[in-house]
């Protein structure tokens, strides 16, 4: 029987028929997009403010990237024993610039290359394992 | 407007709890001492103070409400005088100098007192503590897991792409800074270290190590200032304030703070800062060419790279070839944190806008000693800190 998996923070983002999603909003007068939700639009140089529920998902650019050598304090959580995961800064096709852990190694991982968002185990907590979202680079 | 003057400056000198420089000092010890060097320094009284102006910090003192200048004045003695406390994160110094200017300037006081001082925890800087799906900055670690120099390295990891910047190069900046710090009697290290020392050490968030990210580190900083009129009384010679801004950031900018942002046209980073710096320049009717010497926020080395090239210091790319010259040291034509900067002091956080006028202060005086850069005639002073927030304060002997 595989493992439960369970989001580690609710209603942050989805997968359904393997296709992840983050749940943001995006102004329909501006077309700025948000994630995550948003009740206003923060845009100074919009007349009105009208927001909508918007799910961001599909592929991006790495626009560069970190690796985080040491445990992050709380309320970071991970599986022990810690491993270095690299950090991803991508701007997604669908016009946001987002963080979130790489699959990848960081032998790997190049600036300017394509990726896409998935869900993925973060740690195990409960017996069950608690997920996000977290960026995956596809092959040129 | 009145002209505002910088009478006097003094500071205790940054440590880690425990060491032999600041042991067990609580921050109003460490505040007491540096507001009694500033005062001997200016010749004034505490009783001359009219109002302070202090940082409030998130970590120590102030009855956990930042109510920083609340015990600096129960301290030093309640006179009744007026006290703000100002909040900023890492920017508060500058922004409390920023209040005390404006309230001189615009000729509310005479003479205030500029105060920030900090004991810091232990470690990597937390969050709020607030577990609550609302708060970006908790979904930001809990979902991703991304602490302070895993921010910085992913922006020198970027400029290492854009710009072909080496690790050598990042250790080179602080090789400069430690030689620089041998002279600062304030500094937390006083050792000049090598670029093999610098390269030994471990990655903290690769592509940065150690030695190229300010630890934090407890000490205070404080300056009296007062209108340039009043300051005749006491000096011939005073060290007066071109101009003091605040700024916050804007919509376009592109630093990936939280967990996404709305992907602009151009790759604006730092808007505060730039916003903040230009608007200095415009206060002072002064541009880049004015400019003596900048001390600025260093939390890593990659800022003196990043920074004079966002403020029209060189064009991108250039920062690193002035480096490589020699160009940034106290001799050079740019000479950057002539004090050592956060990577030799370490960050005693809401203290470090404060330190950075007292540095200049030293400089235009020059009293800077063997970190002493020659002719220094203006001053360029900036910090940053969470929330959007950016300070630049120029002074001019």
């Amino acid at each position: 029987m595989s493992e439960q998996r369970v989001p580690c923070v609710a209603g942050l983002f989805s997968e359904t028929d393997g296709k992840a999603v983050v749940h943001g909003s995006r102004c329909t007068s501006c077309n700025t997009p948000y994630f995550p939700k948003t009740s206003h639009c923060h845009n100074p140089g919009c007349d009105e403010s009208n927001v909508e529920d918007y799910d961001f998902g599909g592929k991006g650019v790495l626009w560069s990237y970190s690796v985080a050598d040491f445990p992050p304090p709380p309320p970071h959580k991970y599986d022990e024993p810690f491993k270095p995961y690299v950090i991803g800064v991508v701007d997604l096709d669908a016009g946001l610039r987002m963080v979130g852990q790489m699959i990848d190694p960081l032998e790997a991982v190049q600036i300017g290359a394509q990726v896409e968002l998935v869900i993925d185990t973060l740690y195990h907590e409960d017996g069950k394992a608690h997920t996000s979202w977290k960026f995956k680079q596809l092959q040129n | 407007m009145q002209e505002v003057a910088v009478l006097g400056v003094g500071m205790h000198r940054f440590g880690k709890t425990g060491d032999a420089v600041v042991g067990t000092k609580s921050v109003t010890e460490l505040c007491r001492h540096a507001i009694n060097e500033a005062l001997r320094d200016a010749g004034a009284n505490w009783r001359d103070i009219q109002a302070v102006a202090a940082a409030s910090s998130r970590f120590s003192g102030g009855k956990g409400w930042g109510l920083n200048g609340n015990d600096v004045v129960e301290d030093l003695g309640s006179t009744g005088i007026p006290v703000y406390n100002m909040s900023a994160g890492c920017a508060a110094g500058g922004n409390a100098f920023n209040v005390g200017y404006s309230l001189v300037a615009g000729g509310v006081y005479d003479m205030v007192l500029v105060v920030g001082g900090e004991v810091m925890p232990k470690g990597m800087i937390q969050t709020s503590g607030v577990e609550e799906a609302t708060d970006p900055e908790f979904l930001r670690q809990r979902c991703v897991g991304m602490p302070g120099p895993s921010f910085w390295s992913t922006l020198a990891r970027r400029r290492m792409h854009d710009f072909g910047t080496t690790e050598e190069q990042f250790s080179r900046i602080t090789v400069k800074a430690r030689a620089c710090s041998v002279h600062n009697p304030n500094s937390r290290f006083q050792k000049a270290i090598t670029i093999e020392d610098v390269l030994g050490s471990p990655y903290v968030s690769n592509p940065l190590r150690l030695f190229q990210i300010c630890p934090v580190s407890n000490g205070a900083a404080a300056a009296i200032i007062c209108s340039a009129e009043k300051a005749r009384q006491f000096t011939t010679h005073p060290v007066t304030v071109a101009s003091s801004a605040v700024a916050t950031m804007t919509f376009d900018d592109m630093l990936p703070r939280g967990l996404a942002d709305p992907v602009t046209r151009e790759d604006n980073l730092h808007t505060e800062v730039r916003n903040a710096v230009r608007s200095a320049f415009d206060k002072a009717s002064m541009g880049p060419q004015d400019v003596s010497f900048i001390e600025l926020q260093d939390n890593t080395c990659y800022y003196e790279l990043a920074f004079p090239e966002e403020w029209g210091f060189c064009e991108p790319g250039e920062a690193q070839r002035l480096m490589d010259d020699g160009e940034t040291t106290p001799d050079g034509r740019l000479p950057i944190n002539p004090s050592g900067g956060f990577v030799s002091f370490g960050e005693a956080t809401t203290a470090m806008g404060v330190f950075q006028i007292a540095e200049l202060t030293w400089q235009l005086r020059g009293q800077a000693g063997g970190r002493q850069v020659p002719n220094a005639k203006v001053g360029l002073a900036q910090t940053n800190g969470l929330g959007g927030n950016a300070t630049a304060a120029i002074l001019k002997k």
